[in-house]
């Protein structure tokens, strides 16, 4: 009988196949409140999901970062938790977003490391223990397509308005778009998903512009 | 997933191997049929100072559960169970300069797996950094989740194949739990607990009984 | 009559030995020569085949005609009554009628033929254990069937049921009304899914609660099944066709004492477990626990 592995053995191995998606392409985009059916027209005549309708979401997501208190090499690791509003049994998904590549004018999206796993709901006592600090927090509401690999999400982004317990309730939309968003998840190294991404958003081009954002420089702007 | 039981088993001057082989030889005989193997392995690791009060996570994988990653992070004052799946360990990773792994505390308990009946037994010679400590015996009776119904029945069936060395009150752990359903990570907090006393014990002579 | 349908079997499946080789035929020609004819003589060889397929067909032609022969034709036009208006059905929807008629009557023909062959059987082994005797004059008195009753009455017993036990949660499903199917959860310590006929109970399976509710597969867990075995007998046992709610009700009450399934030590040998299995069965008038092995 072969003796068991460990669970490090088989996670060390997947690494080494490089199976692990850990890689998100990511374009993003926006649109007006007024145009956003017709986009959703488009979508679900180019999407996967033609005769079952786009899927529904509500999700309430928490952004935290970890952060130690050295001055002199200041630390930061972002981790976020998103929960579903309106499936109460599903799991909690917790999500580290790392630092995001722009890459040269050549390179046709935004790639930044990623790693999601399921968990959970103690995720939430479990982070605020662990040492990390609630940043922000928003209710997003919208409507989730697929294409082959790429996820395609419409969404409209709410405050919450601090009420934490009662996520749902007495919300206030950010602003009078949507955010529409074209992302991918792979294991590193497989660039060709960024070129069909490309393409995709070429498809929308009319309705909304997928684009490379850089939020370094948003943050310097404001 | 039912519940379990986990109990220490005195060594008294045998060998892991040794002991083993006995309660297997046992169980066998009670009609067990052997059904691979298993194993139970526990990482720790502490905050580094600069996040200020120490807290230790740790980081645990059940063969029984080869898709989920236990964690238990444990702040001083009380512990927040988690489970999640297998690329936590890869966040760990991540966390390295926040959260060190201790090094010569990984602790792991390893063998072979009998089912009988609806029970699941297994004997585990338990390991820290490589260092045999002693042996823990695993009883899982799969169709109840409630410990309290199932508590006298439980503790039958170990004192059938461990004789007066079987327990006779339910896990520390499990005291203040026993009309609650019964869960995967309560398994592994048992087996936390055990793993603490393995490696603040001395050497694997150990008679003291958690309980 | 039963000569006439073997000689009609046979005629038919002449027939389709004729048609199944007169494809052959047809094969073999839109296939042409063939890399298994070989180079040499292909063509002769080609025809040759042809000629020893189409000898296949005279013959089974032959065993056609001489099964046709042998059939003594029906004394005239089958008098089928006034369905044989139905046929001359013009409305669309109406057109379906003559196979369904066709269908119920061959079921009503099977069911006619089951239980004539169920009721000699039960007639010949009586299943009723009860300790009740009936008087031929209660016997005559209650007539109305109990497996063909007004939804609403099923409706009352099964609330009433839910009613009776705080630890019991009853969902009912109907997939069809006359005969609900419910999931009778016990505690924390099992969950059953009762199928009824009428005021009858007709099926009963018992699971862990975390198992899924089908009606059609059984526990992965020994206990289980082992308790679903005693529910049948336990079913069969409380069975009356003369007081059905009385039935349901007196099975409930005793399925109702599995609440200690796995808390309650034998009553006989006082202990909890006896072959890996604690005390499955109880008793049905003291509803006290035994081992298999006790009782």
């Amino acid at each position: 009988m072969a003796a068991l592995g460990t669970a490090i053995d088989s996670l060390t191995a997947a690494m080494k196949c490089n199976i692990i998606p850990n890689q998100e392409y990511l374009l993003q985009g926006s649109v007006l409140d007024q145009y956003v059916e017709v986009l959703l027209h488009r979508l679900r005549g180019l999407c996967d999901n033609v005769d079952s309708g786009p899927e529904t979401f509500n999700d309430h997501e928490l952004c935290y970062s970890l952060r130690a208190n050295n001055v002199n090499t200041p630390m930061a690791l972002p981790l976020r938790v998103r929960r579903a509003l309106d499936v109460s049994d599903a799991p909690f998904q917790l999500r580290y977003v790392g630092q995001q590549e722009l890459g040269d004018k050549n390179r046709p999206t935004v790639v930044r490391s990623c790693i999601d796993m399921a968990c959970s709901s103690t995720i939430i006592e479990f982070l605020s223990e662990l040492g990390c600090r609630l940043d922000f927090e928003y209710i997003a509401r919208g409507y989730m397509f697929r294409k082959g690999r790429m996820k395609v999400t419409v969404s409209k982004i709410f405050k919450m308005n601090g009420i934490a317990n009662k996520p749902g309730e007495g919300v206030e939309a950010i602003s009078q778009s949507y955010l529409v968003e074209l992302s991918v998840q792979a294991p590193s190294g497989q660039d060709a998903i960024a070129e069909d991404m490309r393409v995709f958003a070429e498809q929308l081009r009319p309705l909304v512009q997928l684009e490379k954002i850089d939020y370094k420089r948003l943050g310097n702007m404001m | 997933m039912g519940v379990t039981i986990l109990t220490q088993f005195p060594v008294e001057n045998k060998t892991g191997p040794q002991i083993i082989e006995l309660l297997s030889k046992r169980i066998s005989a009670l009609g067990a049929v052997p059904q691979g193997q298993f194993l139970v392995d526990c990482e720790t690791y502490s905050s580094v100072p600069a996040l200020g009060h120490q807290r230790t996570v740790h980081v645990l994988h059940n063969s029984e559960q080869p898709a989920t990653v236990f964690a238990l992070l444990e702040t001083g004052t009380k512990t927040i169970p988690l489970a999640t799946d297998g690329l936590f360990d890869l966040l760990m990773m991540k966390m390295s300069s926040f959260y060190q792994s201790k090094k010569q505390t990984k602790a792991e308990s390893k063998g072979p797996r009998f089912e009988i009946g609806d029970f699941c037994v297994k004997l585990g010679s338990v390991t820290v950094s490589s260092n045999f400590k002693g042996v823990l015996v695993e009883v899982e009776y799969k169709p109840c989740v409630v410990p309290a119904m199932c508590w006298d029945l439980i503790m039958e069936f170990m004192q059938g194949f461990l004789g007066s060395l079987g327990p006779t009150t339910p896990p520390s752990f499990l005291q203040n739990r026993m009309q609650d359903i019964y869960s995967p990570i309560d398994t592994i907090q048992q087996y936390l607990e055990h793993f603490t006393l393995f490696r603040k014990s001395p050497g694997p002579a150990l008679i003291m009984r958690p309980q | 009559m039963e000569r006439d349908i073997e000689q009609l079997n046979s005629a038919l499946n002449s027939v389709k030995i004729l048609r199944s080789n007169v494809r052959c035929v047809f094969e073999s020609v839109s296939n042409g020569l063939r890399a298994d004819h070989g180079e040499e003589s292909k063509e002769s060889k080609y025809i040759l085949e042809l000629q020893e397929l189409l000898t296949i067909v005279n013959n089974n032609l032959r065993d056609v005609e001489n099964s046709v022969g042998n059939l003594t034709p029906p004394p005239g036009a089958f008098s089928l009554g006034n369905t044989t208006y139905l046929s001359q059905e013009t409305t669309q929807e109406r057109q379906q009628l003559y196979g369904q008629l066709v269908n119920s009557y061959k079921w009503t023909d099977k069911i006619r033929e089951y239980s004539a062959l169920a009721g000699n059987m039960l007639a010949a082994n009586s299943f009723n254990k009860t300790y009740k005797t009936y008087s031929t004059t209660k016997r005559r008195k209650t007539q109305t069937s109990n497996h063909n009753v007004p939804p609403e009455i099923i409706e009352n017993l099964i609330t009433s049921i839910d009613r009776l036990f705080t630890d019991v949660t009853i969902t009912a499903k109907r997939p069809f009304v006359p005969n609900p199917l419910i999931q009778v959860a016990l505690g924390r310590v099992l969950r059953a899914v009762i199928a009824f006929k009428g005021l009858m109970i007709e099926w009963v399976v018992v699971k862990a609660l975390s198992e899924d509710n089908d009606l059609w597969t059984e526990s992965r867990y020994k206990v289980f099944r082992k308790v679903t075995e005693n529910c049948h007998a336990a079913m069969c046992h409380f069975h009356s066709p003369m007081m059905p709610e009385l039935a349901v009700r007196s099975f409930m009450h005793w399925f109702h004492s599995y609440i200690t399934l796995f808390s309650a030590p034998c009553k006989r040998c006082s202990k909890h477990l006896q072959s890996n299995l604690p005390p499955t069965w109880r008793d049905l008038r003291s509803l006290e626990p035994y081992h298999e092995e006790c009782k």
